[in-house]
């Protein structure tokens, strides 16, 4: 829906890197989906911490970065899917945001991208916090 | 009198196609192939999530298993979109070890049978839409 996207930077850099985007509100999810294949990433879907896991360990599915909401249905939040990314997928970096006030203390433990990001964030937040970690990892 | 005339002229932006799939990774590897064939592909998991996005957003061709867990059935969201005047084509994903087809059913949409096999839904939905059109001979 590039209708919803304004501003776009593309990447310039290649390859191009895959972000797996969990979040349980459908249009907030297709809307930094877009945005984010707009800017040149592959980008996979998951409405919960239990589907992303599934994603994140199908053997023909590569991810590097996961962009999740704090808040979800289901028996794990955001904050569970970063500790067990963290624990079985440590070469993937993780990122969250949320729109509830929280410690920035327990994403920093979590999140080699710092702070959470707080709903609601402009898309090309979402774009620079992935340029960081990339550059963070060595891939600019 | 003379017969009127018709001119259908190439569609310039590729379809959007709506993937309505509990199973994440099905729909994560079938939406992966129809966007690598050019499509712009949503997803969603359940049919609350297929209403709200047909809700909001004009779709070429609705793809959707018939046996979504959570409320509402593929059929429900299927029976709704026949209802509308707007145009869109309708696939229904059948369960692998489902019942047989139901006669309703093949008035909804053309049907498919899971597993998924995304080269052969890309078929489909490529015949479904006439799109990517043909080159020219």
């Amino acid at each position: 829906m590039s209708t919803f996207s304004t501003h776009i930077t593309p990447r310039q850099d290649a390859p191009p890197q895959t972000v797996l985007v969990v979040e349980d509100e459908v249009l907030i999810r297709l809307v930094i989906a877009d945005y984010l294949r707009e800017c040149g990433y592959r980008v996979h879907e998951a409405v919960s911490a239990e589907e992303a896991m599934a994603i994140l360990q199908a053997p023909d599915v590569s991810v590097d970065v996961v962009f999740s909401d704090v808040e979800m249905q289901g028996e794990m939040d955001g904050f569970g899917l970063a500790r067990w990314v963290r624990s079985n997928m440590p070469g993937i970096q993780v990122i969250l945001t949320s729109g509830a006030e929280r410690s920035a203390d327990i994403a920093a433990t979590l999140c080699e991208a710092g702070p959470l990001l707080k709903k609601p964030y402009p898309s090309q937040d979402v774009v620079d916090r992935i340029r960081q970690l990339a550059a963070k990892a060595g891939r600019s | 009198m003379s017969a009127a005339s018709v001119t259908v002229l190439p569609r310039r932006t590729p379809p959007t196609i709506l993937i309505v799939e509990d199973e994440a990774l099905a729909r994560c590897l079938v939406s992966d192939e129809l966007r690598s064939r050019g499509f712009k592909v949503l997803e969603a998991g359940s049919a609350p999530e297929a209403l709200t996005v047909l809700e909001t957003v004009r779709i070429d061709l609705l793809l959707i298993a018939v046996d979504l867990s959570g409320g509402g059935s593929g059929l429900d969201i299927a029976r709704l979109v026949q209802g509308r005047r707007a145009p869109m084509q309708v696939i229904l994903a059948l369960s692998e070890d489902g019942a047989l087809a139901d006669p309703e059913w093949e008035s909804l949409g053309h049907l498919i049978r899971k597993p998924y096999h995304p080269p052969q839904v890309f078929d489909l939905v490529a015949r479904c839409l006439n799109w990517p059109t043909p080159p020219d001979e």
